[in-house]
């Protein structure tokens, strides 16, 4: 029931195997990516749409806001993603989900409340539309970006159902994945509540896991302190707004 | 697309008539694209991924009234009507996890979402500033921790051979609890577990809307003789009632959806009669067996209440005079 000693076996053991590295690398790469490919096209929707003169805006963020309420479901998203054979690689994990509609509200919340001189004051020293967005409005958003970044991050680090259902290969796998197979391979013995399947030696299968489990959480345990103040403020933006 | 729009509309086509609401409508269009060309260019990528990945699967519902095999594609196969919905509707099965599903919905409304307000109220009367920080930081840690970490998390400390909650129970001579594996206490650790993981977080706007309460509002309470109990059930509570009112509605909006994450982090063979929900169905029916048509059919049943749903109670929220979500 206690801990009985202080031993990093289990760790050692899952360095060596190495499937477990593998995992975290390919959800390293998952995560970085995605987020990426997240944020730039979040703010090439949101920033368009945070303008009131824009003709047809209102078309599309009816649009946008529809997609919240209203979806294809699982199994027409799987169809497609194997009809444009994106099946196995990371694609079909970026691209269904390149544009969180909640995000991109937010987002554009947040630009709408900047002030038009600043970008009308650029534009008559010379700056183009680019030079615009990418030297004043940006920066400006710095608040906004890293809260956003912060959520899409999360939630490619945690989610594993589109891995589940998308990614075949065993060395592709993420590290959530991974560890639910790890998990699944000793749960029937904790469920039935026979200690009998436990072995002796120093390494138990909840040792394993224990393990595992510390690897997935300590990146996230690292950045927290320094992202906090930030998704609070990211969480607030959007219910200013809905 | 640039380049010509920019032309023609630096000069018009000698044949356009200058006149008449058509041609005045297309110039101006014409000079709306170039004067915010930038601007639309973005939307470009934007507008194609929206129709691709966001309106395409919708328009793919239709195999829910076709019987849909992979060799002859979405138009190939053959139309069934809604063969595939009545044979939903009189199967035993569907009731089940339809039953699941609401039934998870309704305690998790009863439970678990006024976990985060009272979580609220009490961290709100917390007066130490540090105190109050560091318990915030605290309880919003879960959040950002996967279904599978916690899952595991939460199979090992109720495990009932070695976990530490059936320790405690043996230590005060209560049998162990077979918590993951019982059919009555797997959604009681459903809810309990997503509590855990989400009420802290969930405070965040609360406890936003409960700063924005004028403190005058509790002075005059005071001096009116109301206790703590009182203040919070007079000022506090009414002064956070929108936001609850919006959480509420998306909360009932989800009412057909348990998420699938954590159900398949939690479930187990043994309790699958109360666990497995319409996510986990769709994915086992058709991802895993194939049966596209079929589990269509519950995605667009699903999809379709859940947007009745919402939009009823959006105007009812809005009826009783708050502001809806659109």
């Amino acid at each position: 029931m206690w801990p009985v000693e202080f031993n990093m076996e289990a760790y050692v053991k899952l360095l060596k195997d190495g499937q477990l590295i593998i995992a975290m690398k390919n959800t390293v790469v998952i995560t970085v990516i995605g987020t990426a490919l997240n944020m730039f096209f979040t703010i090439i929707a949101a920033y368009p749409l945070s303008k009131a003169r824009l003709k047809g805006r209102n078309f599309m963020l009816m649009a946008i806001l529809f997609t919240m309420l209203f979806s294809g479901g699982l199994i027409p998203n799987f169809l497609l993603i194997n009809s444009i054979g994106l099946t196995n690689t990371y694609w079909s994990l970026w691209l269904p989900a390149l544009i969180s509609a909640y995000n991109m509200f937010v987002m554009k919340t947040f630009l709408e409340g900047l002030p038009d001189e600043l970008e009308e004051s650029a534009a008559i020293d010379g700056a183009g539309d680019f030079t615009v967005l990418w030297r004043i409005i940006l920066p400006l958003s710095k608040p906004v970006i890293a809260a956003l970044t912060l959520f899409y991050a999360v939630g490619w680090w945690n989610s594993y159902m589109n891995v589940l259902i998308y990614i075949r290969s065993t060395d592709k796998v993420s590290l959530m994945v991974k560890l639910y197979q790890m998990i699944d391979l000793v749960s029937p013995e904790l469920l039935r509540g026979s200690g009998e399947g436990v072995s002796q030696i120093s390494i138990t299968p909840e040792g394993i896991r224990a393990a595992a489990v510390v690897f997935a959480i300590v990146p996230i345990l690292c950045v927290y302190p320094f992202l906090q103040k930030h998704f609070i403020k990211g969480v607030l933006l959007g219910s200013i707004k809905g | 697309m640039k380049q010509h729009s920019q032309s023609a509309a630096r000069a018009p086509m000698p044949d356009m008539p200058k006149t008449g609401t058509g041609s005045s409508w297309v110039t101006s269009m014409r000079k709306e694209l170039t004067r915010n060309r930038f601007l639309y260019m973005l939307l470009v990528p934007v507008a194609i991924y929206l129709l691709l990945f966001k309106y395409a699967p919708m328009a793919g519902e239709i195999i829910a009234f076709k019987n849909y095999r992979l060799s002859d594609g979405i138009w190939g196969s053959s139309w069934v009507g809604f063969q595939q919905f009545e044979k939903l509707f009189a199967s035993r099965e569907f009731y089940i996890v339809l039953k699941n599903t609401l039934l998870l919905n309704l305690y998790h409304l009863l439970f678990a979402f006024p976990a985060p307000i009272l979580l609220a109220i009490m961290l709100n009367e917390v007066r130490v500033e540090w105190y109050k920080r560091t318990l915030q930081n605290l309880l919003y840690i879960p959040h950002f921790i996967s279904w599978i970490v916690l899952g595991s998390i939460i199979i090992a400390l109720l495990s009932p051979s070695t976990g530490i909650v059936n320790y405690l129970l043996k230590a005060i001579g209560i049998d162990p609890i077979y918590f993951m594996a019982d059919k009555l206490w797997w959604p009681v650790t459903f809810i309990v577990s997503g509590i855990w993981k989400e009420a802290g977080f969930g405070t965040i706007l609360y406890l936003a809307a409960m700063a924005s309460i004028d403190p005058t509002l509790y002075e005059a309470a005071k001096i009116d003789g109301a206790n703590k109990i009182k203040q919070i059930w007079h000022v506090t509570l009414p002064g956070i009632r929108s936001t609850i009112a919006i959480l509420l509605i998306l909360q009932v909006g989800k009412m057909m959806d348990v998420g699938f994450e954590q159900v398949y982090a939690l479930r187990n063979p043994a309790v699958t009669s109360v666990a497995e929900v319409i996510s986990t169905f769709v994915y086992t029916r058709g991802i895993v067996n194939l049966q596209y048509s079929y589990t269509t059919a519950l995605g667009l049943f699903q999809s379709l209440i859940a947007l009745i749903l919402i939009v009823s109670v959006n105007r009812i929220i809005k009826a009783l005079g708050e502001r809806g979500l659109w």
